[in-house]
């Protein structure tokens, strides 16, 4: 049997790689994806350990306050200490290291480096020291406050040499250096794609922290005693009031690999994800396609079990198939993944993120899992199609044609409503109060229900969809319309890998859309200004805090006030805190003050949202001890309370509360009212130059600035949409193949319309509209279901603010257009073969 | 049962058809010359291999010659292209084939006017109902093919073939697959064709017996056409076909 099953499939090589087609999509994407994170990691593996290569000990402090999302913000030491550490015995050399934000701004005006997701803008320390990684490539080393040194690859995309004036903004503001030095970074130009500009320490302290704080201390050791030795020497040097601890080199550097690694395996959790999908979907197609060949070798099969093969022989033989299938499906999907890893990493390269070439790496787990993953989806997919391939009784053999039966059964009707009726009670539950955990379960019960229910739908679904194609197609529209509908198992298998990826976009998308609609309407009540200055920075520097100070001075300018974010710690939890300044924010940021005025926000006073004040049972003249980030604790008095949390949080305080402590804060905006009577260019005009300034920042009118709020969840949409193209791809190629499949089998009806008058244009636009109806199949009950699924996650997100469902009509419609497109484009080849089938053959077969 | 008129509705002249080259080239049509008359009813017999089915795919355009010419209605069917030919077939020929007639999808009224509607043509109305009166399918005409017996598959392919009227209807042994009485009624419908809606029709067979029905029968053997016969019945073909030894 075994020597038939190859004989078989050799025989078929067409049909074999049209099989293999879909292993091979689902397994590269597996493959590429789990190579491209591997080699990601490997990368910054490396550029961290020599980050810290001739570091032998590293001091920093223990205050760190976490601030949610895996995010932690460590505070800093005083620059001090630098001199106690050079005086341990074993200590060869100790420098302060900083690494804050600056940003460095380009002869243009327009500053160096991406805005917000891309690599970090840097400012830090370039002195001499033996541990360190820089070295002037030309010029020296920055000294005094008016000098600076920076990378090489920022002097080339900034068109910088020696000599020139390069104008950094960094928290104190913007200023103007002259370039002395440029940089290089071991054997690269710049670390990660990240921009550097490098300072004495004590300039680096005053212009990018405060005066007298430093971040760390690197250290390198004489090498005289260990590491470890060394870092406990330092340490008991240090006095315990300094809040210092001390890692070695080697602890350093694993820290800072794993909290990468952490958040690269995010990245690669999100990656495997969705190439599971895919995956997922990828089996629809493989049972598919097993299905169809099954059903198309029927007479083969009765012939061998008329001439002795038994039941599991035919079972077996179909296995074998699917092995063969599998394991070539799989290494030709691995090989073609780590191809789709290379044009990945070149996408990085082309958004400007240069990682030191390592070449890639293809892991001995990624190979195993790969081939493993895609054999087993292979023969799992293959099992029912080959246990009815061995049902085939053997008169079948002597039918004239048994084509795979067409009627369902009334056991799928009933297994169908039973899953739909199981998922949506747990749906209902939900809603009416279970927990959001079961979701998932009653999600997945539907899903299934209406893929169980597929074949019975897909029929009047088909024809009703295929309805214009009828009216407007003529007697080509009747075909396509009964051809869709002629097989109503095989369509709704081609249709659903369509569904489930159209219901997964649509729901993402009606997610989108409420978010958005959400996002705008808290922006247009609470946003009251008519201009407003923003940053794409996101917890990593911001605009200048004197940024609004100019601003107001302005004659265009009625009022400018802004507002920023500050890390503390609250009953031992990190927390957000609102920073605002008082006396400008009144009717320019409206956070629904009640019963209380902005002015009555001194700097030992704090205003609470009203939930929050009610939930803690923190009432008006309580105290809330907060902490900051240098450790040093703030006893504050609640003297008001607000109704607006959505873009306040919690916790308002006055900006100036921080004046005395070694905190920095950066404001993330700027909000201005223009001076009434003035023409809307002049005011522009003004604010522009006095933003232009400070390089930083981006002057947006209130419409745009509302508009890019809601647009931020376009970038996540983007992301998304993105890779569940992989999935759309694996349905796009599961309707050619279908298609090729069912024109296979339809050669006699072919040759039959050929000769009585049919036109090869006229065989095209029936296999053309079959291929669009079967997609619109998929793509309406897709979109049902997303859309569905959109409301239900929005609902179950009503504790997170997320209080109104709107309905995404437009991208719904443009969802249907491209199913539409998708269906025209998966019919090419396969209407193209159709044209192809000769009328003379295909009548004498017999 | 003589011919009404002697108008060509199609010939074949010196039609050769070679498949392969030099000394492997097998001939199944050696310059064979025939005209096939208007309103008659032709019958094209030989044994198998004798090149009766290619003879008719070539005049029928579904095959090309290798060399001479097959003309359909004074048109010459290599100077066509494959458009033209595909319309050509639509407008002017009409088919009829052992099995498979036809399109598994579509109701017996649309298989009917299938080849007008692929021509968007509305057709002759009048005509077509007497086309579907003739072969008794009023009480049919919604039924899908694998709801009709063989029989009635046959008349709908009949009736196909005659509602758009064309120049000449090829029938590829219409019979062939049928039982005897069934065959007889079916070759009664095409006689009834050609005497009383003046239809030509060519049909290839072996089967002497329904090649009796014909006006005229052309017999092949090897490529050639050997021997012609006016007026036939069953006993004289049978004794012809003895005497050329087949």
């Amino acid at each position: 049997m075994f020597h038939i099953a190859l004989k078989g499939i050799l025989g078929r090589k067409a049909r074999l790689i049209l099989t293999s087609l879909a292993v091979i999509l689902g397994t590269s994407f597996l493959a590429g994806t789990s190579v491209f994170s591997d080699t990601l990691n490997r990368t910054f593996d490396n550029l961290f350990s020599d980050v810290f290569k001739n570091v032998d000990a590293y001091v920093r402090s223990t205050q760190v306050i976490e601030a949610g999302f895996g995010l932690e913000e460590r505070q800093r030491i005083t620059a001090d200490i630098v001199s106690l550490v050079e005086k341990v015995p074993g200590v060869q050399d100790a420098s302060p290291d900083i690494q804050a934000f600056a940003r460095i701004i380009g002869k243009d005006g327009k500053p160096l480096g991406s805005d917000g997701q891309g690599p970090p803008t840097f400012g830090s320390i370039g002195e001499e020291f033996t541990g360190a990684l820089w070295s002037t490539a030309e010029g020296k080393w920055p000294v005094g406050p008016t000098e600076v040194a920076i990378d090489e690859a920022s002097a080339k995309a900034g068109k910088y040499i020696i000599g020139d004036t390069v104008k950094v903004v960094a928290q104190s503001g913007s200023r103007e250096f002259t370039l002395v030095g440029i940089a290089s970074y071991g054997d690269v130009r710049s670390p990660g794609g990240a921009t550097f500009a490098l300072f004495d320490s004590v300039t680096a302290s005053e212009f990018l922290t405060k005066p007298g704080y430093i971040d760390a201390i690197l250290v390198s050791g004489d090498g005289s005693i260990s590491d470890t030795k060394l870092s406990e020497a330092i340490q008991a040097a240090l006095p315990s009031t300094a809040k210092t601890e001390t890692l070695t080199g080697a602890q350093i550097t694993a820290e800072t690999q794993d909290q990468i690694g952490s958040a690269l395996d995010f990245f690669g959790i999100l990656l495997k994800t969705f190439s599971f999908i895919a995956l997922g979907v990828g089996c629809f197609v493989i049972y598919n396609v097993f299905s169809i060949s099954a059903a198309q070798r029927q007479r083969e099969n009765a012939l061998l079990r008329a001439i002795g093969a038994s039941r599991k022989q035919i079972t077996r033989a179909m296995l074998i198939e699917a092995i063969v299938v599998g394991l070539f499906g799989s290494i030709v999907g691995l090989i073609a993944g780590i191809g789709l890893s290379v044009s990945l990493s070149a996408l990085l390269r082309a958004v400007n993120i240069d990682i030191p070439s390592g070449g890639l790496v293809v892991s001995q787990n990624t190979v195993t899992s790969t081939v493993i993953i895609g054999l087993i989806v292979t023969v799992l997919s293959a099992i029912l199609p080959a246990r009815r391939a061995g049902k085939v009784p053997p008169l079948a053999a002597m039918r004239a044609t048994a084509l795979e039966i067409a009627e369902p059964g009334r056991k799928r009707l009933y297994a169908g409503l039973l899953s739909i009726a199981l998922g949506i009670a747990i749906i209902v539950a939900v809603v009416a109060g279970a927990s959001n955990n079961y979701l998932g379960i009653g999600i997945l019960f539907v899903f299934i229900g209406t893929i169980v229910l597929g074949p019975i739908i897909a029929r009047p679904v088909a024809l009703f969809l295929g309805r214009p194609a009828a009216r407007f197609r003529g007697i080509t529209g009747v075909m396509a319309r009964q051809n869709s509908a002629r097989n109503p198992k095989r369509t709704s298998r081609t249709a659903s890998p369509v569904l489930i990826g159209v219901a997964l976009v649509a729901a993402v998308t009606a997610l989108a859309a409420s978010i958005k609609g959400q996002i705008d309407d808290v922006f247009t009540a609470q946003f009251k200004g008519d201009y407003a200055i923003s940053t794409d920075v996101r917890g990593f520097g911001g605009l200048s805090p004197s940024l609004a100070v100019d601003l107001n001075e302005l004659p265009q300018v009625e009022k400018a006030t802004g507002f920023g974010f500050l890390t503390v710690k609250i009953d031992g939890k990190g927390q957000y805190v609102t920073t605002i300044d008082p006396a400008t924010v009144d009717g320019v940021f409206d956070i629904g003050l009640i019963n209380a005025k902005y002015s009555d926000l001194t700097t030992d006073s704090i205003f609470l949202s009203e939930s929050y004040s009610l939930r803690k049972n923190l009432p008006m003249e309580s105290t809330v001890t907060i902490t900051l980030g240098d450790a040093t604790e703030r006893e504050l008095t609640v003297r008001g309370l607000y109704e607006f949390d959505e873009l306040a949080g919690n916790f308002v305080v006055n900006r100036a509360m921080i004046a005395k402590s070694s905190v920095v804060n950066f404001d993330v905006g700027v909000y201005i009212v223009a001076k009434a009577g003035i023409p809307d260019g002049e005011v522009q005009a003004a604010l522009d130059k006095a933003v232009k300034k400070y390089g930083q920042g981006e002057l947006l009118t209130k419409q745009e600035y509302i508009n890019k709020q809601s647009g931020q969840v376009n970038q996540l949409l983007g992301l998304i949409y993105g890779l569940l193209l992989l999935s759309i791809i694996i349905a796009f190629v599961g309707i050619i193949i279908t298609l090729l499949l069912s024109v296979f089998e339809r050669q006699r009806e072919l040759g039959l319309l050929r000769a009585v008058g049919m036109t090869r244009s006229q065989v095209r636009t029936t296999v053309r509209w079959e291929s669009v109806i079967t997609s619109l199949l998929g793509a309406v009950l897709g979109i049902i279901l997303g859309i569905g699924l959109g409301w239900i996650i929005v609902f179950t997100l009503k504790d997170q603010g997320l209080t109104s469902f709107k309905l995404p009509i437009i991208p719904t419609i443009v969802i249907l257009v491209m199913s539409f497109i998708v269906g025209l484009f998966a019919a090419i080849y396969p209407a193209w073969r159709a044209t192809r089938v000769n009328i003379l053959d295909a009548l004498n077969t017999n | 049962m003589t011919p009404q008129t002697t108008t060509i509705a199609a010939s074949a002249i010196s039609a050769t058809k070679v498949y392969g080259s030099g000394d492997d080239a097998v001939y199944a049509l050696r310059d064979v010359s025939v005209d096939f008359y208007e309103g008659q009813f032709t019958a094209i017999m030989g044994p198998s291999g004798s090149g009766k089915s290619t003879l008719m795919h070539c005049i029928a355009g579904l095959d090309e010659l290798s060399s001479g010419s097959a003309i359909i209605d004074g048109t010459d069917l290599s100077t066509l292209k494959d458009k033209e030919l595909t319309e050509l077939r639509r407008e002017k020929i009409g088919f009829v084939f052992q099995s498979y007639n036809l399109v598994p999808t579509l109701t017996a009224n649309e298989n009917i006017r299938l080849p007008l509607m692929l021509g968007n043509n509305k057709g002759d109305e009048v005509w077509i109902q007497k086309v579907i009166d003739t072969v008794h399918l009023q009480d049919r005409l919604t039924h899908r093919p694998s709801e009709l017996s063989g029989g009635q598959q046959q008349r709908v392919a009949v009736a196909r073939a005659l509602a758009s009227q064309p120049r000449i209807i090829f029938a590829d042994e219409p019979t062939g697959n049928l039982d005897s009485i069934t065959g007889a009624e079916i070759l009664t419908f095409m006689r009834k064709a050609v005497d009383d809606l003046g239809q030509t029709i060519v049909m290839v067979t072996h089967d002497p017996v329904a090649a009796a029905y014909a006006d005229r029968i052309i017999f092949l053997a090897d490529g050639h056409v050997v021997n012609e016969m006016t007026e036939p019945t069953a006993d004289r073909v049978l004794d012809l076909m003895k005497s050329i030894g087949h």
